[in-house]
């Protein structure tokens, strides 16, 4: 059994990676910025949570990361996707479909219960 | 691989960690400052704008932790702490760090010493060559070999990129233009054997195949030391001339420095066949060097050898019969068969001590973590883990035996200095330090560690925290952690016992070696070897008149009490010569069987102290034209003529094919050691020098004097005769037997050795078991004495820690003993593996200085004030 913060690790992996690979290469306030937008208030308090994922993802191979100068000339670290993350990310999205589908179909299985 | 290559960056990141640091602070810094500028583009003051960037960014301390943790390797970074802490304890306490290192550092030390020698001797070889490619061929096991068979196997075998043969000659007479002789040993070869080598000249040339030649003008390349000694590193020393035994020799080349090969030579001259030594029969020559061809085994070299060898026995029956080659690689042909055991007991015996070291050190750690339990214990109320404590101690113990293993390498490094100046044999080998070395070291260390460790961290993770804490620091103290530190010592206890043993039987048999009866007196008793110059001196009358003149201006010598000359020492062999019996049915050519025949002078046997059983020595009345006379030993006579009298019976000798005159025996000499010094003689026989006249000789002279005073009166009579004589080795006989015995004698040293660190660290285990117990018990002792214990009582209560280690540790090793000996079996003389004396002595021996080791805890105790200990509570 996984503990929450893992499981929390990973769907945020998801996330970044889905983030990357739809918008190339982004610094880690883009990525934060991208994923609050998307996903509500999930990040808002804890933008910094990201990092350690972020790194994870390097040392793992999915992303590569190098220092460039963001878009109002500051420098900033810039994160991009890796052939081994779109199919790490892939594989993720397949298998959160379905998981999806087991639990509806289990919400749905109480349902007719009642 | 993913987990590999994030194991590498996180690697990367636990040893750098200082620049990810300032990365990744500039990293979130860069995040709150654009989180900043767009609240300040949405319209808040800049310091709200920086405050609500911060709070969103989440508690950045622990996010640093987190990526910290992710970013490094946390198990090495408790580790890291672990060795600091460690390091920090271990300076608190500097006795026991003292002790510890230079227990471990000699227990290391030792190993890493015979691993290099052993690596040296078996694996290494020689320095600077191929050792891996090349193999020595021979017709025996360390010799023989004919030119024309070295000829056949070289054009016939396919197993081999090149073949060389070698022939070594020692004592050669050097003159150089300075006109000062000396003599050096040289070997012949072949003209490529230092490609087979793959080795170059550093100045000069290689031989050629048309120095080899007969006729073409003689050559010479030096080895570096006597280039180096002789002509301080002359650079213009190609092309200058030296006299080699008379003939006028050019220096080609130099061989780079600490290459010699394939023994400790001075130079090397072209092997040049002459019509001598194209004979078939003739196996004279050293040995054949082959350079096994790409890819090929050395099985398969075998096999093809066998064959050529095979069909050249068929080819060739009256001299290849029973003459198969042998192929041998490097430590089979120079070290020999008995290598593997001599060096694997060497590695036994460090093994021992090294097992020693470990009890013992296991013993103190535990000792001491006893006296930590308190702490221990508090620290697991804390909430430590008990893998984590026990990590901890077995980190500290690791790091001791890391630095003892640091310390050991210098220990090493002399024993190796030591090895090298006792083994003066003629091997030259290669004692550099490679990686093989190095990762011995470290793994050996880090063994060490673990195997001392390992006990007391368990116990450690055992422990009983509400029994400690209550218990005011005894938690340890349980029956249970006694019994393990007792059996401990009984471990070292029995294991010096074993190598006590083995030692034991070693120095016994070089004991025996030296003192065995060799049937003659050795005290007193001078060898020189002569050689008549061959420019002056080519017959054998010349020979003759030359030693008869020589024994009769010996005699006037004063102190000289006898002398007389023979062509060999004892201990050294002679070639066998084919015989045959009169009466006996007569047998072809090559088939007969053959004797050792020694040549020996007038008043041999008298000049060596050594009784005639029947009949007289050779005398001066036995001249080359008189009757043909031979002498026979007695085990000659107990083999062919037993209960009969040998005078008068007839026998003769044959020559190559060539059937010597009717000898007619005229005496029977006792047995005296002459083949070998170590086993009984063999069936030998003794020709008279002047019907056998050589132009060498050996010289022996009985002195009434101390024999060292005579050697210089002795060269004057000798330069008297003949000023151009050469004088070799000159030694007195025990010398000679030193010479002898000098392996032997430096393997029994080294087993001593190692036998007295076990020795002493087995007592020092028991002093501090039983020292330890008298601290722990000073209360029961001091309630003891004061309820009027006599001194006897506490002795005996002290000693009777000591006693069931030592009984128990003697018995199973003399048990076990009775085991291992029996490997040592064939380097032993004369003495039985299991020799009873010697495991009694031994027992002894180790009982006695156990007891001493006791001594110390025992008045300790028996000084325990009862006042003090009781208010010590």
């Amino acid at each position: 059994m996984k503990s929450t913060s893992e499981v929390w690790q990973g769907t945020l992996a998801m996330m970044v990676l889905k983030t990357l690979n739809v918008l190339g290469p982004q610094h880690g306030y883009g990525i934060a910025k991208r994923i609050e937008q998307t996903s509500g208030d999930l990040l808002s308090i804890n933008q910094g949570t990201l990092y350690p994922v972020l790194l994870k993802l390097e040392q793992e191979g999915s992303l590569t990361s190098k220092w460039g100068i963001s878009e109002n000339n500051r420098r900033a670290r810039f994160y991009s996707i890796t052939k081994a993350g779109q199919k790490a990310l892939a594989a993720e999205e397949r298998e959160w479909e379905r998981t999806n589908l087991i639990i509806a179909r289990f919400c749905a299985l109480r349902g007719e219960e009642q | 691989m993913k987990r590999l290559v994030r194991l590498i960056d996180r690697l990367r990141f636990a040893l750098f960690r200082h620049r990810g640091d300032t990365e990744m602070a500039e990293e979130f810094e860069s995040h709150i400052r654009m989180q900043t500028d767009e609240n300040i583009r949405a319209g808040m003051t800049p310091d709200a704008a920086r405050r609500n960037a911060a709070i969103r960014f989440g508690a950045a301390e622990s996010v640093k932790d987190k990526y910290r943790d992710q970013r490094g390797l946390p198990l090495l970074e408790t580790i890291r702490r672990d060795c600091r802490f460690a390091l920090r304890l271990l300076r608190k306490d500097l006795t026991f760090t003292v002790a510890a290192v230079t227990i471990l550092a000699i227990g290391i030390g030792v190993n890493v010493a015979v691993f290099r020698v052993t690596n040296a001797v078996l694996f290494n070889g020689f320095r600077f060559v191929d050792n891996e490619r090349l193999v020595y061929i021979a017709n025996g096991y360390g010799c023989c070999v004919s030119w024309p068979d070295f000829e056949d196997w070289r054009s016939e075998a396919k197993s081999f990129e090149g073949m060389a043969v070698v022939q070594g000659q020692g004592g050669v007479s050097v003159v150089d233009k300075s006109g000062f002789a000396e003599r050096y040993d040289a070997m012949r070869v072949s003209s490529d054997v230092f490609k087979l080598a793959g080795q170059k000249p550093i100045l000069g040339r290689d031989f050629l195949p048309s120095d080899e030649l007969t006729g073409a003008a003689p050559v010479t390349i030096l080895r570096y030391s006597l280039w180096e000694q002789r002509f301080a590193k002359d650079p213009t020393i190609i092309g200058q001339t030296l006299s080699i035994n008379g003939t006028s020799t050019t220096i080609i080349g130099v061989m780079p420095q600490g290459f010699s090969f394939p023994q400790n030579q001075d130079f090397w001259v072209p092997l040049v066949p002459t019509a001598e030594v194209r004979q078939r029969d003739r196996r004279n020559l050293w040995c054949v060097v082959g350079r096994l061809a790409e890819g090929v085994q050395i099985q398969t070299a075998r096999a093809e050898m066998e064959s050529i060898g095979r069909r050249l026995a068929q080819t060739y029956p009256a001299t290849n019969r029973n003459q198969l080659p042998i192929v041998q690689t490097f430590s089979e042909f120079f070290v020999g068969a008995n290598a593997a055991v001599i060096y694997g007991a060497m590695w036994g015996a460090v093994g021992i001590v090294l097992l020693i070291v470990c009890a013992n050190l296991s013993n103190l750690v535990l000792a001491r973590a006893l006296g930590r339990s308190r702490e221990i214990a508090v620290r697991i109320a804390l909430g430590a883990g008990r893998w984590r404590v026990s990590r901890q101690l077995l980190i500290e113990s690791m790091l001791v035996s890391v630095i003892g293993g640091v310390l050991g390498w210098w220990i090493a490094e002399l024993g190796v200095r030591i090895y090298q100046v006792s083994d003066r044999s003629w091997r030259v080998l290669d004692y550099t330090i490679d990686y093989r070395t190095l990762i011995y070291l470290l793994a050996v260390s880090l063994a060490t560690g673990m195997l001392f460790g390992i006990v007391p961290a368990l116990r450690a993770a055992k422990l009983d925290v509400n029994i400690t804490l209550k218990d005011g620091g005894r938690g340890l103290t349980s029956a249970r952690a006694k019994r393990v530190s007792s059996l401990l010592v009984t471990t070292e206890v029995a294991l010096a016992v074993v190598l006590l043993a083995g030692a034991g039987v070693m120095v016994r048999s070089l004991a025996k070696l030296y003192t065995a009866d060799r049937g003659f007196n050795s005290a007193d008793l001078l060898t020189m070897n002569l050689a008549l110059p061959p420019n002056k001196y080519s017959a054998g009358r010349d020979y003759l008149s030359y030693f008869d003149r020589l024994q009769m201006g010996l005699q006037a010598v004063p102190g000289v009490e006898a002398a007389a000359i023979a062509n060999s020492l004892p201990g050294l062999g002679v070639p066998r010569l084919e015989y045959e019996l009169a009466g006996s049915p007569a047998v072809a050519d090559k088939q007969r069987d053959t004797v050792l025949a020694y040549t020996i002078g007038p008043s041999y046997f008298h000049t060596l102290a050594a009784p005639i059983v029947a009949g007289r020595e050779f005398s001066d009345s036995d001249r080359a034209a008189g009757l043909p006379v031979i002498i026979v030993n007695q085990r000659f006579v107990d083999k062919f003529w037993p209960g009969d009298s040998a005078l008068d019976k007839h026998l003769r000798l044959f020559k190559g094919n060539q059937s010597g005159p009717w000898l007619t025996v005229i005496g029977v000499a006792s047995n005296i050691a002459q083949n070998a010094l170590t086993n009984e003689p063999d069936p030998l026989v003794y020709l008279p020098y002047s019907q056998n006249p050589l132009p060498t000789a050996w010289l022996f002279v009985r002195s009434r004097v101390p024999p060292e005073t005579l050697t210089p009166l002795l060269r004057q009579a000798i330069h008297k005769l003949e000023p151009e004589l050469s004088i070799g080795t000159t030694a007195t006989m025990p010398q000679w037997f030193r010479t002898r015995f000098q392996e032997k004698n430096t393997i029994a040293s080294m087993f001593l050795i190692f036998a007295a660190i076990a020795l002493l660290l087995a007592s020092i285990g028991l002093y501090a078991v039983v020292s330890h117990s008298v601290t722990q018990r000073s209360n029961e002792i001091g309630i003891r004495i004061a309820i009027g214990a006599s001194n006897r009582d506490i002795r005996a209560l002290v000693l009777q820690q000591a006693l069931v280690p030592l009984a128990v540790g003697v018995t199973v090793g003399v048990m076990f003993s009775f085991v291992v000996n029996p490997l040592l079996k064939s380097e032993l003389v004369h003495v039985s593996p299991t020799d009873p004396l010697t495991l009694m002595g031994v027992s002894v021996i180790l009982i006695l200085s156990a007891t001493l080791g006791c001594w110390i805890p025992v008045r300790r105790a028996m000084r325990v004030d009862p006042v003090v200990a009781l208010r010590h509570e």
